[in-house]
Parts: C-alpha cells; sequence; structure tokens
C-alpha cells in the first residue's frame, strides 16, 4: 500500500461519505454489514476495511477524484525536485565559480551551501514540534508561508475544480479538525523533497565543475586566527566523516598552503593549483553530510508521518467510524418482515348530533350491552335529559350467550317498540359481536324505527375520539336510522 | 432450540399495535383508534444478522369471541381435549369470514407461540373480555398478560385480579411512555413464561443493551462531527478590492447563517435513524449565532499570501539575489547587495501587489481581497449547539416508535453543563476549535467521548431524579 494510493484513497472516500449521508441509514446498515461480513478476517484492520468497502462502492460508481489528487500530489512533488535540483545547481554554479584568477573562498562555499540549510533545517525541526507550544506555533505562522510545500498546496488548489476537491480537500477548513496534520506532513514532505532536490542539485553541480573545471580554493580571514586554530574548527567539523574518509579532512599542510594572503592575485603556479584544488573532498562531505542527509532524514520522517496521519485521518474522517461499526456490528433487525394490510375506513357515519344537544322522545325497556349500566340510577337520570324514559335495563352481550341475545331481541321487538336504545361502554370498541347484534335488531324490529346506541363514559365522559370511533365503525352498517349518541358529561 | 414466538393478542384498540410498535422499534405500525384496523397478522422477527433470536406476532384480536367460545363449548367432548377442540375451531372456519380474526390469532398460538395478552388498565374490567380470556386458556399455551397504560385513570389492581384468574404472569406496561430499560424488563419478563425461550430471550437481551450502547457511542460521535464542524466553519469570499465592505459583510453573515443551520437538521436526522425514527416531524427553532463580530476582511495576493507576506517574500527574494552579488565582491560591498536587494524587492512587491492580484492563471485570479467569517469563537456558541443536541438525543432515546406526534424540541428547556469538570474537558477541545491549533485526527473522536460521557450521565441523574 503506497501512501499516494492512500492519499487518493482518503480523497474518495472523504467524497463517498459525504455523499452517502444522503441514502436512509436503513439502506447503509444492510449494505455495510453485507460488506463487512465478507471483510470479518479484517475486523481489527480497519484501514483496510474502509479501503476494501470504498473499492466495493467504486465498482458501482467508478470516480477518479482520488486518482487525480495522487496524481496532482505525485506532479508537485516532481516539479518541486526539479525546482530544488535546478536552484542547487544554479546556487553551486554561482558559488563555485572560478575563472582561473580568483580562487573560490572554501569558507564562502561552506557558509553558503551548508549553513543556511543547517539553519532552515534547526527551523524544521522546530515546527515539527508539537504546536501546542506557543512559541512554535507563532514561528510557523510567521515563517510557515515561505515552505516550499505549502506554495505548492496553493499551486494544488489552481488545479481543483473546487477548493474543496480533490487534493484540496485536505486543507479545506471544514475538514481541517481531522485533515490538518495530514496537510502539515503533506507540506513538510514537498518542503523536504525541495530541500533534497536542492542539495542533488549542490552536489551534482558542485561535482560537475570539479570534474570538468579546473578549480582552486582558498581561505582566507582578517581576523588573528592561525593556521592551527582554523585546522582544529575543520577537524571538528569533519568528524562525521573522518574515520570512514580520511582523505576528505584537510591536512595542516593544505590549510597552511591555501591561506590566501600569501598569495598575490593570479600568481598561482600549476603545480600549488593542483594541490589547492584538494578542498574538494571536504567540500562534497560537507555538503553531503550536513546538507543532503539530514534532508534524506527529514524527507523520509516527513515521508513516515505523512504515511502516518494519512492512516489516522481515513479511520477519523467525518462517517469513518460509523461506517467502520456498521461494518462489524451485527445487523439488528426488529421491523416488521412485510408491509402492513391495514383497514382503511370509509368515512360513512351514521346520524348524532354534537354532545348534550340529542333530543328523542323514547319509552321503554333499554339494552345493556355488556355490562355498561353499572350504576341504573345515573345512568337513567342521563338518559331521561336526553328523552329516553329507561323502564328497564335488558342485559345482553358479556357473559350472556348468543342465543340469550336472539331471544333478548326477538321478545323486545315483539312489543313493536317506538325504537330500540342499546346502552354501550364508549370505551369499549364495537366489535363485530356488536354489529351483528345490531343487525339483529334491525332484522327483528324492521327498518324506520330508531335504533339509537348510547354511549356511556362512566365518570371520565365520552370522549370525541371514542364517539368517532363508534360513528364511523357503525356507520359502515350503512343504516340511516341508526344513531350514535353520547350520554352523560363529556370527556 | 426453537425460537420464541409471541402473540400480542386482545381486544382492539387496546395498544397491541403501540406494544409491538414499542418493543420492534418500528413505526409502521398502523396505531389507530378504529377498531379492525390490523386485519391479519404481521411478523415482527428480532434478528441478528439474518438469525432470528424471537418474533413478535401483532393480531387482529378477537372480534366474535362469545360464538366461538360457544362453539368449543358445543364441541368439547372433555376438559383434557380443550386445545384439540381450539384446533379443531380453527381447522373448521379457516375459510369463514365470520371467525376470520379468531382464525387468525389462534393460529400462531396453535403452532406454538406464548400468548401476550393485552388490556387497557387505564379503563375498567368488563365481562366481554372474559369470553376471549376463556378462549386462550383453552389454547394450554404459556401466557403473558399486559395492563398498558392508556389513560390516566387507573383500574390496573382491578384488573390484575381479574388477569390472575386466566394468567401466571401479569406485568403493568406502558407501551407510549416505556423507556429502554423498561422494554427489556419486558423481554426479560417474556422469558419466564417458558423455560426453553429464556437462553434466547437472554441472547437477545444481550445485543439489544449492546445496539442501546453502539447508538450512544453513534450519536455522540454524529454530535461531535456537526459539532467541529459548526466551530471550525469559514465563509470566505473573493470580492473585488472597491467593493463596500458593510454589504459584503450582510451578504456573507447571512450566508453563514445560513450554514450553520443546514448543518444541524442532518445531524438530526442522523441521529433520529440511529434509533430507528425515520419520520419524526421536528419543531426546532434555528440555532443563533450570539456574536456577528466574526467578520474579518484581508488582501491576498499571489496563491493566498496576504500582502505583508507577498512584501516579506520580495524582501527576502531580494536580498538572497543581492547576497550572490556580495558573494561574487567577496564581501567588500558589505552586504550593500543584500539590503538593496530586500529593500528593492520589498518596494517593487508592495508596488505591483494590485497589478499582480489581477492576473489570472487557468481562470483563477492570482490574488485580490478576501472576506471571511468563522471560526465561531463565541464561547458559548458550542454548549448552545451541544445543549440543543444533547436535548435531542435524549429526547429521540426516550422517544417510543409507538408515539406518533411531532418532536416539539423548542419547548424543551436546553441543558446545561452543569458540571464545572465536565465543562473544562469540554472547553480544552473547544478552544483548540476555536483558535485552529492542536488538530489531530482523533481531535473529534475526544469530542465524542466526552459527549458520550454526558449523555451517560444525563441518563443516570435522570434514573436518580425518577428513582427518587
Amino acid at each position: 500500500m503506497t501512501h499516494s494510493s492512500l492519499l487518493g484513497d482518503l480523497i474518495d472516500l472523504n467524497e463517498v461519505l459525504d455523499a452517502d449521508r444522503a441514502n436512509e441509514l436503513d439502506a447503509r446498515r444492510q449494505r455495510d454489514r453485507r460488506i463487512g461480513r465478507t471483510l470479518q478476517g479484517q475486523r481489527n484492520k480497519p484501514i483496510r476495511q474502509l479501503r476494501a468497502w470504498l473499492h466495493e462502492m467504486d465498482r458501482a460508481a467508478r470516480r477518479n477524484t482520488g486518482t487525480q489528487g495522487a496524481r496532482l500530489y505525485h506532479t508537485l512533488g516532481l516539479a518541486l525536485l526539479l525546482a530544488g535540483v535546478l536552484t542547487g545547481w544554479g546556487l553551486a554554479s554561482a558559488v563555485l565559480f572560478y575563472d582561473g584568477k580568483q580562487p573560490v573562498n572554501i569558507v564562502n562555499a561552506v557558509v553558503v551551501l551548508v549553513l543556511p540549510q543547517i539553519l532552515l533545517l534547526l527551523v524544521w525541526l522546530l515546527t515539527a514540534l508539537p504546536v501546542r507550544v506557543p512559541l512554535f506555533a507563532h514561528l510557523r505562522g510567521t515563517f510557515g508561508f515561505l515552505n516550499p510545500g505549502r506554495l505548492a498546496g496553493r499551486l494544488a488548489g489552481l488545479f481543483a475544480r473546487r477548493e474543496t476537491q480533490g487534493l484540496a480537500t485536505l486543507w479545506n477548513p471544514d475538514n481541517a479538525a481531522v485533515l490538518a496534520p495530514a496537510a502539515r506532513w503533506l507540506f513538510s514532505f514537498w518542503s523536504q523533497l525541495f530541500a533534497f532536490g536542492f542539495n542533488i542539485g549542490v552536489l551534482t553541480g558542485a561535482v560537475f565543475l570539479i570534474t570538468f573545471s579546473d578549480m582552486a580554493f582558498v581561505w582566507s580571514t582578517t581576523l588573528t586566527v592561525s593556521n592551527e586554530a582554523f585546522q582544529q574548527w575543520l577537524t571538528v567539523l569533519a568528524v562525521p566523516w573522518s574515520e570512514l574518509f580520511p582523505q576528505a579532512v584537510p591536512d595542516a599542510e593544505l590549510i597552511a598552503n591555501s591561506r590566501y594572503y600569501r598569495f598575490e592575485e593570479g600568481s598561482l603556479s600549476g603545480g600549488l593549483a593542483v594541490e589547492l584544488g584538494q578542498w574538494w573532498p571536504f567540500l562534497i562531505a560537507a555538503i553531503t553530510c550536513y546538507g543532503l542527509l539530514p534532508r534524506v532524514l527529514t524527507l523520509a520522517f516527513s515521508w513516515y508521518r505523512l504515511r502516518h496521519h494519512l492512516r489516522r485521518a481515513l479511520c477519523n474522517l467525518p462517517g469513518a467510524p460509523e461506517l467502520l461499526a456498521r461494518m462489524n456490528s451485527p445487523l439488528i433487525s426488529t421491523l416488521a418482515a412485510e408491509p402492513e394490510h391495514a383497514m382503511q375506513f370509509a368515512a360513512a357515519g351514521v346520524a348524532g348530533v354534537p354532545h348534550g344537544q340529542a333530543q328523542y322522545a323514547l319509552r321503554g325497556p333499554v339494552v345493556d350491552w355488556s355490562g355498561a349500566c353499572v350504576e341504573a340510577g345515573e345512568v337513567a337520570a342521563r338518559l331521561a335529559a336526553t328523552g329516553i324514559e329507561a323502564q328497564e335495563f335488558l342485559p345482553a352481550g358479556g357473559r350472556r350467550s348468543t342465543e340469550e341475545d336472539r331471544e333478548l331481541v326477538a321478545a323486545l321487538c315483539r312489543s313493536k317498540p317506538e325504537g330500540v336504545a342499546i346502552l354501550v361502554k364508549a370505551w369499549e370498541p364495537p366489535m363485530l359481536d356488536f354489529l351483528d347484534f345490531v343487525r339483529g335488531v334491525r332484522r327483528q324490529c324492521g327498518h324506520r324505527r330508531p335504533v339509537i346506541v348510547l354511549l356511556w363514559g362512566g365518570s371520565d365522559g365520552v370522549s370525541a375520539s371514542d364517539r368517532d370511533t363508534w360513528q364511523l365503525t357503525l356507520g359502515q352498517l350503512g343504516d340511516p336510522d341508526l344513531h350514535v349518541e353520547a350520554v352523560g358529561r363529556p370527556a | 432450540m426453537t425460537v420464541p414466538v409471541f402473540a400480542i393478542v386482545g381486544h382492539p384498540n387496546k395498544g397491541k399495535s403501540s406494544i409491538v410498535s414499542t418493543l420492534a422499534e418500528d413505526e409502521s405500525v398502523a396505531i389507530s383508534p378504529m377498531p379492525g384496523t390490523t386485519l391479519e397478522n404481521r411478523g415482527y422477527p428480532m434478528a441478528v444478522d439474518g438469525d432470528v433470536l424471537y418474533e413478535l406476532i401483532d393480531t387482529p384480536g378477537f372480534q366474535r369471541a362469545r360464538a366461538a367460545l360457544e362453539w368449543m363449548r358445543s364441541h368439547a367432548v372433555s376438559s383434557v381435549d380443550r386445545a384439540d377442540t381450539v384446533r379443531r375451531f380453527v381447522d373448521a372456519h379457516r375459510n369463514d369470514p365470520r371467525f376470520s380474526a379468531e382464525c387468525q390469532v389462534l393460529t400462531p398460538i396453535l403452532d406454538g407461540a406464548g400468548i401476550l395478552y393485552v388490556v387497557d388498565g387505564s379503563r375498567p374490567f368488563g365481562e366481554d373480555y372474559e369470553a376471549e380470556m376463556e378462549i386462550l386458556r383453552w389454547t394450554g399455551q404459556p401466557s403473558l398478560a399486559l395492563i398498558n397504560m392508556i389513560g390516566d385513570s387507573d383500574y390496573s389492581e382491578e384488573w390484575n385480579r381479574a388477569l390472575g384468574q386466566y394468567f401466571r404472569i401479569v406485568r403493568v406496561f406502558d407501551a407510549m411512555e416505556a423507556d429502554f430499560n423498561r422494554r427489556m424488563q419486558l423481554l426479560q419478563a417474556f422469558g419466564e413464561i417458558r423455560e426453553d425461550w429464556r437462553e434466547a430471550l437472554h441472547r437477545a437481551l444481550r445485543v439489544l443493551r449492546d445496539e442501546h450502547a453502539r447508538r450512544r457511542t453513534l450519536s455522540a460521535r454524529v454530535i461531535a462531527e456537526m459539532l467541529v464542524r459548526m466551530i471550525t466553519h469559514i465563509r470566505r469570499r473573493r470580492v473585488a478590492p472597491d467593493a463596500a465592505t458593510e454589504r459584503v459583510r450582510d451578504e456573507l453573515l447571512k450566508a453563514y447563517r445560513e450554514d450553520l443551520a443546514n448543518m444541524e437538521p442532518p445531524c438530526r436526522t442522523e441521529v433520529e435513524q440511529i434509533y430507528n425514527h425515520r419520520n419524526v416531524e421536528r419543531h426546532e427553532p434555528l440555532v443563533q449565532l450570539l456574536d456577528d463580530d466574526l467578520f474579518s476582511r484581508q488582501t491576498w495576493v499571489l496563491f493566498g499570501l496576504t500582502r505583508q507576506q507577498l512584501i516579506t517574500t520580495g524582501a527576502l527574494g531580494g536580498a538572497a539575489a543581492g547576497g550572490v552579488i556580495d558573494i561574487a565582491a567577496h564581501g567588500t560591498s558589505l552586504l550593500l547587495g543584500s539590503g538593496l536587494g530586500a529593500l528593492a524587492g520589498g518596494v517593487s512587491a508592495w508596488l505591483t501587489s494590485d497589478r499582480v492580484a489581477n492576473i489570472k492563471v487557468l481562470g483563477h485570479p492570482l490574488g485580490g481581497e478576501e472576506v471571511s467569517i468563522g471560526p465561531m469563537r463565541n464561547i458559548n456558541f458550542p454548549y448552545v449547539v451541544l445543549g440543543r443536541a444533547l436535548l435531542h438525543q435524549r429526547m429521540i432515546e426516550e422517544r417510543n416508535h409507538a408515539r406518533r406526534g411531532p418532536l416539539d424540541i423548542s419547548r424543551q428547556p436546553v441543558q446545561s453543563l452543569v458540571d464545572v469538570a465536565a465543562r473544562r474537558r469540554f472547553e480544552k477541545v473547544f478552544s483548540r476549535l476555536r483558535k485552529e491549533e492542536g488538530y489531530s485526527a482523533d481531535l473529534v473522536a475526544s469530542l465524542a467521548a466526552l459527549i458520550e460521557k454526558q449523555i451517560e450521565r444525563q441518563t443516570e441523574n435522570r434514573t436518580k431524579h425518577t428513582a427518587q
């Protein structure tokens, strides 16, 4: 797994997760668990799981934002490397310029080609430290814009269709909390790539000049510095390679012979000029040791940190932990296996007037359905208010058999009442058993005789919802002389 | 091991469907005051990766229980063959529309389902229930009675006495108000009605508890992601250098407000879907910014560098070029080359920056004015957003799937994070977000962990409060 493909997957995953939020969670659960179950062997490898998931999604919709981002990352990296090489070559050519008249001051060469790099390396080390140290954060804010990696980042923005797409996803402010560390190390990697190229350029430029031109190095100072002291400094400087390449450590004779004040300009004899050229191993070793090698290390470190943060970012992208949870958690289903076939009632009501306004002139027995009439006195009083005089309550439904009900209806209808009143518990729904009873009454007593279903609400009264329920259900009988009335106080 | 199946039986309109809806977390269950809404049995299997642990069956309820019982009594030979008599009844009336409801109810029970008999405890017991309870007793299947408290009145004692004569276990359960723990207690009670169902139900309980914890974790994560997005959000716009600041500011502020307002609803929907709520009608006021002083205007030139940065770059570039001259002069120029180069580079950058800004590369202007709003620096803003999100999460977690009304968040007091220690921990994360520093990939995870703890702590507080 290369980190460029990791980068591409990060860009794609961010895009896919963002788009996936529009899908219903239930559909996502089922899909992700299905994919997750095929990846059970990688349960503890979230990155592999996420990438496998992404590739599974990619089968459905091929996208190339990530590929383009990775390509741009490579292109900019290569451009920075080349820019570094050219800059290094150019600087080396300028610093090591020798036309046979003025020898190259080895101190100048080392100072220009190595010292700034050491200083910049120290700045890099400071800024590579955790940003929570305020001074370092301030340093980055002040000098960060000079980072060639950041400049490359700005360039990348020019190639993105939108500032939040492709490689620019990494420094989109909305993703900063998760992706900022990865972006930071991407810039660092790019800048170290530039620095690495710079050192390669300096070295190749120097080697080219040394190989194809006759160079002479000298040193000089206006200060009172003895040759021995100068040699001591150089010996200290050359400690890293003195064991490995002793010929790259200038000896006392070379130092003494190349001290510049001893010569008059243009008076270098051929033999001395050859000897003064012997500074080049020291120069190359110094550039390699203090320029190239540290940059190789910082480049490798930046690459490692970039990879590390890309991996962490992949698992922490908005929606990624949720996705992993969906993939690795059992899919729990409690929903109905099939859609419901519910009855839709037609709005065919039965006659009824607002509560307390009904007026009848009915005198006779009242059918007490399923023990609705618990307190006969109170019920009778309430019925009287609606013009119904209950001479007696005849029990039906409940514990009585259907045969007893039939006999009751037959006896009731034989007396040819003006109408039939049936008292029911308003809170109990009208069952088909009751509807059978009402149909029996209608059949036995004949049409056009009012059948009044009286809803008794007990101490709680009759709720509007109970009243609607009864009216709507009894309305299904299509009986124009069937009435539903609430008795007692409204709920 | 047989899969436990429970047939939910009872009078129509007494909360059977509400109980199913609550236990199955299914909003598609038709809950209607009209009796006979449920025409056919409907199964609600509780499955883990397709492996069914138990199943609830919502039945239409008895419609002609008296007539059915009369038939059974007239066909029963002795008390020992009552279950067979019930079976004969179903066989005889399978295609009889008159007893369609009875056959629907009895078929799963005769196939081995346990009986969950539901009554409304807020209404008095009536003799019209006796016939169906007697039929259920005749089936000989394990059973449990649930007193569902639909209204305010309480007749549970009366019902307890009546149901105790027919059912071994009687429980009071409010389908509309039951929280997760009560639902779990009820499922545990299901395991008591038959010994060999206990293991499957215990496994189901474990799975559901794990899922409950996972839902909190996921909700906390979703809230954390939204919070981070809202706090760190920046609205930028490139404008002409002569654009009126007031107008630009107002337009940008409006767009910023809209951005923030649009970030909350998807988070709410996601949390609702985590808890299997798919059709919640939500009433919630838009979040307030609390602070309008978020506007900044700066010149940006060349790849986003500010004018000051560009001058510094120019000066450094000039100094480097002058330095080459100093080197060529072997230092005899006394760094004059570097000094003059820096001056020339800086001044030319300062003078030409406006012209550079107007140059276009690949259709993009190299520079111009950039105005921005954000990130949200108001110290109270994250707590307001978090409070709203926690309140919504709590309401959703407590909301029963039997409830179909709107979720009115506006009427609820927003929770405050009174715990000083918790606030301190939150502030550490929020200040990093506000200052746009200290970002790390696990910052959201840390915030999510804090939010999850907060959710748990608030649940504990509520439990204590309820217990008191």
